[in-house]
């Protein structure tokens, strides 16, 4: 078991967006995120990367309570929206940037960066721009790449598929199902159903911050969502 | 373009963009009042500083030197007035409109109205009273006109090129140049500009062709902007960026490598870039303080003030806005591989080294006398052992976004009161350790009292550093959301 969640529950200005009594993650497992907006995805994202603090409960990540140390910070990649990029730097540098917290040579950052050569698709790579000045898609790819740089046991994406064309979306699904096969737990929330089900083997639907539904995927699967979301 | 007004009056910060325009406001009052005061008193001025020379020549003289300082202070403080536009541009209002629009906006603007009240009093009291009213007049034109003339110019030469330092630097080498060359009697423009004025005494029309040269780079300038009226034009042309390395900083580790990241955002966005130049143009403040009889008189305590301002000038014209810096990428930062302590160390490494190298500029203050040098180290000292654990410790109170890339020269954005209080422990406290020494006359005690307090925290940083970073940890989710609004 690699993630465990304890009583967690956080409040905003008398509204609970997060509520999870208990919820355990496997070694291994890809997980889905789902829910509409305001469903407390995001806010999830952010207590297991210990960025909000949980008004009541905890996360255990290996057992530790990801609050209390930084240990998680070492096999977790993650990457959840914009602020996460050093936007005044290049992103060869950022990588390497990233690259050099976790001891990875110059080198070695280039090698991990190959599977992402045909994502970044030219665009990306030695452009002679600063990450402000890339389009909002190309950001994304950066910050995905970035976060999956370190080969992390535990890649958490926030909607990984917004804002990408329709051949990266493919890439990057391959992408994440080759990353499976190296014993990494990967948890993504997404809006859109199809890819979703396509990548991930374990569905968890969140509404108003709690666990409605909680299921391996299978055929009907997508069917299953479409018409919980249609109701 | 009513739309200007709403957009002001409908923006999101509403509240403190009209503080901060108050605020703004009542300074341009004040410096317009200066400006009025001087105009008025101008003939006083100039007999005061120049006895038994004619006024109206020394006047005349300056005029050139005024519209050439004012130059390099537009380009490099003026804003362009382009973003506003881009909606409107697919609407069916025609180019010249828009550039029309353009143009009048850009008109509003302090430099503007600083000549008004600096010269016409003067001209209209002065000049109006030895040359009569006609004379006056065609100077008030050849004033306003010159004053255009800059303004439209300076507009054009910034949308052209790229405004870089290096076009200010030779800008500001130039006039030094022309008034070194002045002082020696080589080439003088102040006679230039004497003549080209005096002359308008006797054939007053001559200010018309001040007014055609002004009509002239109107018109270029709005050819231009018709021309090229598209927002990717609008903005400044990009030049390729590279990926640079500061092999310097690699020795400090992870450390090192954080400190290496914060140095490229400060030479790498425009508001960092905007403070650390005027924090250079502090190293000169000491020349208003160091009065030869303080030195005589081993006054410290007037100097130090001065002295603290410059040697830590990086600390708390960067260290004010700490973390803030940082705050579009601050989620990044936490959730990677970053332990607080590095952090905090970082900041400490990069502080350490600012300082030394202000400091090291410093020291051509021991010209003028070694007691200089000697309480500039004392304060060095202190600075970098205990200074610095102010400004970071009220970085943990500082929880406002900061946006890098907006200009830095009256941007108030990200200012609140921690930044007022912040100076105050940091400047009182030197003089309160110098104080009893001082009081006693025995003021070289008391600058050892202030490096010995320097030394000794320094000494002591390692618990400073576990402290902050207690501290920091505290806050982090506090900072964190602040930032992320």
């Amino acid at each position: 078991m690699l993630i465990e969640i304890k009583e967690l529950k956080k409040v905003y200005s008398q509204r609970t967006v997060v509520n999870i009594p208990h919820l355990e993650i496997d070694n291994g497992e890809t997980i889905g995120l789902v829910g509409n907006n305001g469903a407390g995805k995001t806010t999830m994202f952010r207590m297991l990367l210990d960025l909000i603090r949980a008004d009541h409960g905890a996360i255990f990540s290996k057992g530790i309570n990801v609050a209390e140390s930084d240990q998680w910070k070492s096999y977790t990649g993650s990457y959840l929206d914009e602020g996460y990029l050093v936007e005044y730097l290049t992103p060869e540098e950022y990588f390497e940037f990233i690259g050099s917290l976790n001891n990875l040579s110059r080198q070695n950052v280039k090698e991990r960066l190959q599977p992402f050569v045909e994502i970044f698709n030219g665009e990306v790579l030695n452009k002679g721009k600063y990450i402000r000045d890339l389009s909002k898609g190309n950001k994304n790819k950066v910050g995905i790449a970035g976060a999956m740089l370190i080969n992390p046991e535990l890649l958490v994406l926030d909607e990984p598929f917004a804002n990408l064309d329709p051949t990266t979306q493919i890439r990057l699904k391959n992408l994440v199902r080759d990353h499976k096969g190296r014993e990494t737990t990967t948890l993504i929330s997404s809006h859109d159903l199809n890819h979703v089900t396509e990548v991930c083997d374990r569905i968890i639907l969140l509404e108003k911050g709690e666990i409605i539904k909680d299921f391996k995927t299978n055929e009907d699967t997508l069917k299953e969502l479409e018409f919980y979301f249609s109701a | 373009m009513t739309h200007q007004w709403y957009s002001f009056w409908r923006g999101r910060n509403k509240a403190a963009g009209l503080v901060a325009r108050i605020v703004m406001m009542i300074f341009v009052i004040y410096f317009l009042l200066v400006a009025l005061g001087i105009g008025f008193f101008m003939k006083q001025f100039i007999q005061q500083f120049f006895p038994g020379q004619n006024v109206i020549t020394i006047f005349n003289g300056a005029i050139l030197y005024y519209f050439m300082v004012m130059f390099l202070a537009r380009i490099q403080l003026q804003e362009l007035p382009t973003i506003s536009v881009q909606p409107y541009l697919t609407l069916n209002i025609s180019r010249k409109t828009i550039v029309n629009f353009l143009n009048g906006k850009s008109l509003f603007t302090f430099f503007n109205l600083l000549p008004l009240f600096l010269f016409l009093p003067f001209i209209f009291s002065t000049i109006s009273g030895t040359s009569g009213t006609l004379t006056a007049i065609a100077y008030a034109v050849t004033i306003i006109s010159l004053m255009l003339f800059n303004h439209f110019l300076a507009l054009y030469l910034k949308r052209k090129s790229a405004n870089s330092i290096f076009f200010i630097l030779i800008g500001v080498v130039i006039v030094l140049a022309l008034a070194a060359l002045d002082y020696f009697k080589i080439i003088s423009i102040s006679e230039v500009s004497d003549a080209l004025f005096s002359s308008l005494a006797t054939y007053p029309y001559l200010a018309l062709v001040f007014t055609a040269l002004m009509v002239v780079v109107y018109v270029a300038n709005s050819r231009y902007l018709r021309s090229n009226l598209y927002v990717e034009e609008l903005s400044k042309k990009e030049s390729a960026k590279v990926a640079t390395d500061y092999p310097f900083f690699n020795r400090f580790g992870k450390v090192g490598e954080l400190a290496a990241l914060e140095l490229k955002l400060i030479l790498r966005n425009k508001r960092s870039r905007t403070s650390i130049i005027m924090s250079f143009v502090f190293v000169l403040y000491g020349f208003l303080f160091y009065k030869p009889t303080l030195i005589e008189n081993n006054s410290f305590a007037q100097m130090m003030f001065a002295a603290i301002f410059m040697t830590g000038i990086f600390q708390i014209a960067y260290g004010q806005f700490m973390f803030a810096w940082q705050s579009s990428h601050f989620d990044g930062l936490m959730a990677n591989k970053i332990d607080s302590t590095s952090f905090i160390k970082a900041k400490f490494l990069l502080f350490t080294i600012a300082a030394t190298l202000v400091t090291m500029l410093t020291l051509f203050y021991g010209f003028m006398s070694w007691k200089l040098v000697l309480m500039h180290v004392a304060v060095y000292l202190y600075n970098i052992g205990f200074g610095s654990v102010i400004v970071l410790y009220f970085a943990n109170y500082n929880k406002k976004r900061l946006d890098l890339t907006k200009g830095g020269s009256f941007n108030w954005q990200g200012v609140g009161a921690t930044q007022w209080i912040l100076g105050l422990p940091l400047i009182a406290l030197p003089f309160l350790i110098y104080a009893p020494f001082g009081a006693n006359d025995k003021p070289f005690w008391g600058l050892i009292a202030v490096a010995l307090f320097g030394l000794i925290t320094l000494a002591m940083r390692d618990i400073w550093v576990r402290l902050l970073t207690k501290l920091f940890i505290k806050q982090r989710y506090k900072i964190a959301e602040g930032f992320r609004e």
